[in-house]
């Protein structure tokens, strides 16, 4: 830590006060800027203990019966000591790209709602009501789905109503609030001028936002739709109340299938030996898609700004 | 078609997609309200739940809430507010800047079920603290540290530059300024940072289930095991044969987080208000 | 000792626990699982009756030794869900008191020395939609319908419907049972959709015109259809005369024949307090039944 230059944000600012400080008292500074520091890599140190308990118990099925058979193995059986990951990883695929489909453009239209077109008095409703969204507990979620979603899908589809579809429009309501706040910021921070001269050269307010505000802001709104898969492919607790939970293949919308977060749920209360390790073992892969997930956010933003 | 049809067209769509989002919360809320608000009563808050259908009351799953939910927060507080005053008046920009934002960032997507099984390998087994309190506190601060963090570090950088040039041209040092000028300027919305995360650490159900252990117990030490209300909840709604009770742990649970909701919405407003 | 603080979906799903006492067990758990020592060395103080054994039995157990330590405050009774085989191996070892056990004794256990006290039968319903016309099936037809070898009802003589399996978890008890009943070596059809509960099981096949699951008889309520297994009507009567298919019966086994606190305890759990409330709610049937049925 030493060799850092300064203890201050810039600087000449740093140099003023240290010309004003006592022996003791700038002691006491680098002490406490040193705890402040401690406090910070807490975040790093969390990163670190998460990927290394979870890697270490799930290491073993790396090894036996092997990365391949793991990853692409076709069949997950607890009975026969098959733990295969495909058809689980199929299946948050699945649901992911349903709640997308759904979820994505529900929240940037709610977004550019309130950032281009709500009046105060109704962006004083909308807005509230998203952050609210975010704030019902995903059992909440999962119950609702259960109990009231479920039977509707199941009359749609003939099915039992557990499936793809059920989850995803789940997930896809869960998902609206990530996004769309984002999104609101990214619109948010467009350069006011662009908006004014697109409205001057006669523009609509759809051409304006069409032509001109989502293409300003689509790096921003591509994070956001990022960061709402993250969401989709990590949720755990309303997946598990809707998607069945058969670890097969995609067979249509209304049958049955199994996620890597759900399974685990299922799976964890009585899971010992292999078993238990190949649950730690897709915690791993979920802990890296998610990982994976914000570094591509850093790498699309960092793009932006350099070009 | 021309732009005018056009507009309206496209921006009645986005008037049902902001319809959308308040009517799909409007009906959750208000189907949670409808089927709950029967089951609520003082019995069935403060009683314990008994039998194999757990008839009766939820009050042990309430106070693990709490209980974990507030021991969550000692831990969080200091660390999550220290760090953000780290990020904001002391880091200079580089690579150690970047990879702890990095990590914040890992850390805030992190899914729930594995800091779940990650407090169950490292707190409950690996350190033999068993399922408590504790251990679930202790993954729950995990998960809640980025948003505190995030929270704290904009209230921060929100106070205005010459608050502070105000207290160095006084002679202050960096932390006499910081202590005693920045952070009581930024306290109202670091308090809502806060409560955001207690409302978030509430709701968490993934985290817990693993941590806490599942047996309905009151807590008393912070050794103690617990069935917080969530999973009581996903309990009772997977079992199905108690769905009234199922309600009502809903409707209490959405109570309590829009109650936190609201409080933080309120700081945040008064705080603007006395501002401007 | 470990084994008692896993969590058992299952076993602590319906469960509540004895306050006090339980934090003092969970004191001790964590004091001697910190010592890195067996639990199972120790023996039971004079006062204390340690049931260890099947998860199936887990709830019953443990409300019955609550109410029992209402009852009598000086005694404690800790029960943990182990598991029969474990819970039948603990107590031939003399480390629990009562091994409670959902399936009979195996060979090599008999000459063990273990008495049973059986306590409650455990039958299991197949049931489907109301308006399905399927009224009768054998044992081999409905293991045919779970591994997934029938696909639609038109192949058992009903409707051009599609059949649409509920399964249980592998934690549940009754999937337990209904494997080693029915299904015998055959495996599961893949595609069922799994659920941790009777009630949801029960309410998904009373509103999907398709569906078929299988439930505790306690739980047989008239939104579902109970099939006719093998000629017999699944009732109470018939699973106390035997002749039910697809129904066991909880043990609870002791070294030699019950004295002291722990025949007082397996009297508690016999007696009409237990029986016909706690076994009831369970959705199991009161062992009592059979007296009622041969009186």
């Amino acid at each position: 830590m030493a060799d850092e230059p300064m203890t201050t944000s810039t600087p000449s600012e740093s140099k003023s006060t240290l010309k004003l400080m006592s022996k003791s008292m700038y002691a006491k500074e680098a002490a406490l800027r040193n705890l402040f520091l401690l406090c910070a890599t807490a975040a790093v140190a969390g990163v670190a203990l998460i990927f290394l308990f979870v890697g270490v118990r799930g290491w073993p099925i790396i090894q036996d019966p092997g990365l391949g058979a793991f990853l692409f193995g076709k069949v997950w059986s607890s009975s026969t000591d098959q733990f295969g990951i495909l058809p689980l990883v199929t299946g948050t695929l699945v649901i992911t790209i349903g709640a997308l489909l759904l979820g994505a453009p529900l929240a940037v239209g709610t977004a550019v709602f309130l950032s281009e077109i709500a009046s105060p008095r109704v962006r004083s409703v909308v807005r509230p009501a998203v952050e609210l969204l975010a704030g019902v507990p995903s059992v909440v979620y999962g119950f609702f789905g259960l109990i009231i979603l479920r039977p509707i899908i199941a009359n749609l589809t003939g099915g039992l109503g557990f499936g793809p579809l059920t989850a995803a429009i789940i997930l896809a309501v869960m998902i609206v609030p990530t996004i769309a706040t984002l999104t609101e910021d990214a619109l948010g921070s467009v350069v006011p001028g662009i908006r004014e001269a697109s409205y001057a050269m006669g523009a609509t307010t759809w051409q304006t936002i069409y032509k001109v505000l989502l293409p300003a802001a689509s790096v921003g709104i591509i994070d956001a739709i990022i960061l709402g898969m993250g969401r989709a492919v990590g949720e755990t607790m309303a997946v598990v109340m809707v998607a069945g939970n058969a670890p097969q293949f995609f067979q249509g919308l209304g049958e049955p299938v199994s996620t890597l977060t759900s399974q685990i749920v299922i799976d964890m209360s009585y899971a010992s030996g292999t078993h238990r390790t190949a649950l730690f073992g897709m915690a791993v892969i979920l802990f890296l898609i998610s990982m994976g997930l914000v570094a591509l956010v850093r790498v699309i933003s960092n793009r932006k700004k350099e070009g | 078609m021309n732009k005018r049809t056009a507009n309206r067209l496209a921006l009645s769509v986005l008037w049902l997609c902001a319809g959308t989002t308040v009517a799909v919360l409007g009906a959750v809320i208000i189907y949670v309200f409808v089927n709950g608000i029967g089951q609520l009563s003082p019995e069935f808050i403060f009683t314990w739940p008994h039998g194999v259908n757990a008839e009766g009351g939820i009050w042990p799953t309430i106070v693990s809430t709490l209980y974990v939910t507030g021991l969550a927060m000692l831990i969080v507080t200091p660390i999550g507010v220290l760090a953000a005053v780290f990020l904001a008046e002391y880091a200079v920009q580089g690579r150690l800047v970047r990879i702890i934002r990095f990590a914040a960032d890992s850390l805030a997507s992190v899914p729930s079920i594995i800091m779940g099984l990650f407090g169950l390998a490292l707190f409950v087994e690996t350190m033999h603290i068993g399922f408590s309190m504790i251990s679930a506190a202790l993954a729950l601060s995990f998960l809640m540290l980025p948003i505190v963090m995030r929270t704290t570090e904009e209230a921060i950088r929100a106070v205005p530059k010459y608050i502070r040039w105000g207290s160095y041209g006084l002679g202050a040092s960096k932390w006499q300024t910081v202590s005693r000028i920045v952070i009581p300027a930024a306290m109202p919305r670091i308090l809502t940072g806060l409560i955001l995360a207690t409302g978030r650490a509430v709701g968490e159900t993934a985290v817990v289930i693993f941590t806490m252990g599942q047996a309905i117990n009151l807590p008393i030490s912070p050794l103690d095991s617990g069935r917080p209300m969530t999973v009581h909840l996903y309990m009772l709604a997977m079992e199905g044969i108690n769905l009234p009770a199922a309600y009502g742990t809903a409707l209490l649970l959405m109570i309590m987080i829009l109650f936190f909701n609201l409080t933080a919405r309120w700081l945040l407003r008064r705080n603007r208000r006395m501002q401007g | 000792m470990a084994e008692y603080r896993r969590p058992s979906t299952r076993g602590h799903l319906l469960s509540t626990c004895p306050r006090t006492v339980l934090r003092v067990v969970l004191a001790c758990a964590l004091a001697v699982s910190m010592l890195a020592l067996s639990a199972c060395d120790g023996s039971s103080a004079s006062d204390e009756v340690i049931v260890n054994g099947s998860t199936t039995i887990l709830p019953i157990a443990e409300i019955a030794a609550e109410q029992f330590m209402d009852e009598n405050p000086e005694i404690s009774v800790l029960v943990s869900g182990v598991g029969s085989s474990a819970g039948i191996e603990t107590v031939t070892r003399g480390s629990s008191d009562i091994g409670t056990s959902s399936r009979d004794l195996k060979t090599e256990e008999e000459t063990l020395g273990l008495v049973d006290t059986p306590i409650a039968y455990d039958a299991i319903a197949v049931i489907v939609n109301p308006d399905n016309p399927i009224r009768e099936l054998t044992t081999e037809q409905v293991r045919d319908i779970f591994s997934g070898r029938y696909t639609n009802w038109s192949e058992l003589g009903g409707p051009d419907l599609p059949i649409g399996l509920v399964n249980r978890d592998e934690a549940s008890g009754t999937r337990e049972a209904f494997n080693k009943i029915v299904m015998g070596d055959e495996t599961f059809d893949i595609g069922a959709v799994i659920l941790p509960g009777t009630g949801q099981a029960r309410a998904v096949v009373t509103d999907a015109p398709g569906a078929v699951g299988y439930i505790s008889l306690g739980f047989v309520n008239d939104d579902v259809k109970a099939i006719v297994i093998d000629g017999v009507v699944p009732s109470e009567e018939a699973v106390v005369a035997g002749t039910y298919p697809v129904s066991r019966i909880l043990h609870c086994f002791t070294m030699g024949e019950p004295t002291g606190l722990v025949k007082q305890y397996l009297d508690y759990v016999l007696s009409p307090a237990i029986q016909d409330t706690v076994v009831r709610d369970a959705g199991f049937i009161p062992i009592t039944a059979k007296e009622a049925f041969d009186g």
